[in-house]
């Protein structure tokens, strides 16, 4: 077999499968594919994954334009918390919560160069964990951070999510998993009025349900003060 | 469409949406819901309903980024499997308002706990992501004849390639999407 064919038809195999090639090529490749073990073995799996794509052009169907922007208008928003829907706050988590408060101001709690942070406490679900939260200025918002340790690590689809919340409600700020040392950092803008919360906690929740306020899971929690 | 499906892997792409990145979901809404809705309109039998799964979807592909690992399933694993949660939900939804209703609702082309036969659908997404992570060349030329359905002639005109390194590409081209492929369902039966 002539080295050359061999290549020149081998490289013809993709157009082949596809039925793209003109009769004459056509004919040099079939011709080859009879004496060639190895191109016989290649056009079978180009042929498998031709058809995995054909497949795939098969279900693939366009949805209409104006559903992508009904998606990304719809998004609540992590960067601000203006959007985000309340729940009731965790009045259950209350009675379990362990309060430790380290407040730092400079001129007030989002002046210019303010910061307030909270120590995080852990609740039965987590007894060897704990966690920092900073809250600073950070025009137009504000900007928080958090460090969590000892964390349990989650399972398949489950993730942690920090909420501030106060009487009445809470909003999201953000989720995160933790690394195998139980480790984890999060910053996030927030609204310049997250200082005015009264309390910070963070939840163990699981993918796909929905969070909700009867059934949190709270693992650590703690305690904002503002002036 | 070719251009933004350029470069960054999916599993990037969910983590920058994780970090509130809409960008990053703008992007994987570009390669997915064409499978998403497809899937929806096999499994709910209504493209209105399907319209409401995609939504449905990548508000939760946008919600629980946090909570995806790509050390224990690839991004279209996980997205496919939000898909078919979803599609269930939005069938035991429509079901339990028929029986307070008694509306006339057109059964599904298909259950969503239950594959199609040949496990077309799920297979479909790990093909999609086999296709996002080709090469920007690669990619190009698949997307032109499949779902452009151009000829290797009209592919050599729109790139102002030459006819036989088109058709060398597209071979090389499918040759590296069945690696990929390969590669995607041993991460999926991982």
């Amino acid at each position: 077999m002539d080295e050359r064919e061999h290549m020149m038809a081998r490289d013809l195999l993709g157009p082949y499968v596809l039925g793209a090639l003109d009769p004459e090529e056509e004919l040099v490749v079939e011709d080859h594919l009879q004496r060639c073990a190895a191109c016989r073995t290649e056009e079978r799996e180009l042929r498998q994954a031709h058809e995995h794509l054909s497949e795939l052009m098969g279900v693939r169907e366009t949805p209409p334009p104006e559903i992508k922007g009904s998606v990304m208008s719809g998004l609540p928003r992590r960067r601000t918390l203006r959007e985000m829907r309340r729940a009731p706050i965790f009045a259950a988590a209350a009675a379990l919560i362990t309060l430790s408060l380290v407040v730092i101001f400079s001129s007030g709690l989002l002046g210019r160069d303010a910061m307030a942070s909270a120590t995080l406490e852990s609740t039965p679900l987590a007894p060897e964990a704990g966690g920092e939260l900073r809250v600073r200025a950070d025009d137009p918002n504000a900007r928080a951070t958090l460090e969590v340790w000892n964390m349990p690590n989650c399972k398949k689809d489950e993730y942690y999510e920090l909420w501030f919340g106060e009487e009445g409600g809470r909003v999201s700020a953000g989720t995160f998993k933790v690394d195998e040392r139980g480790r984890g950092t999060l910053q996030m803008s927030v609204p310049e009025e997250a200082g005015n919360y009264g309390q910070v906690g963070i939840t163990l929740e699981e993918f796909p349900e929905e969070p909700r306020m009867d059934s949190a899971k709270p693992v650590l929690t703690g305690e904002l003060e503002g002036s | 469409m070719i251009a933004r499906m350029r470069g960054t892997e999916d599993e990037v792409l969910a983590r920058r949406v994780a970090s509130g990145d809409d960008r990053a979901l703008s992007d994987l809404y570009d390669r997915y819901s064409g499978l998403v809705y497809g899937a929806g309109v096999r499994y709910l039998g209504d493209r209105g309903a399907a319209e409401d799964l995609v939504q449905d979807v990548f508000l939760s592909v946008w919600r629980g980024a946090g909570g995806f690992d790509p050390g224990k399933a690839r991004f279209a694993t996980w997205i496919f499997r939000i898909t078919r949660n979803r599609a269930t939900d939005l069938i035991r939804r429509r079901a339990a308002r028929v029986k307070t209703v008694n509306e006339d609702v057109s059964k599904p082309y298909l259950e969503p706990g239950e594959e199609d036969s040949t496990g077309g659908i799920a297979r479909s997404f790990d093909v999609a992501a086999a296709l996002s992570r080709l090469s920007p060349v690669h990619r190009e030329i698949l997307v032109l004849a499949y779902m452009e359905g151009l000829t290797q002639r009209e592919i050599s005109t729109r790139t102002d390639t030459p006819l036989g390194t088109v058709k060398s590409r597209t071979t090389a081209a499918l040759r590296s999407l069945r690696a990929n492929i390969l590669s995607e369902e041993e991460s999926s039966s991982g």
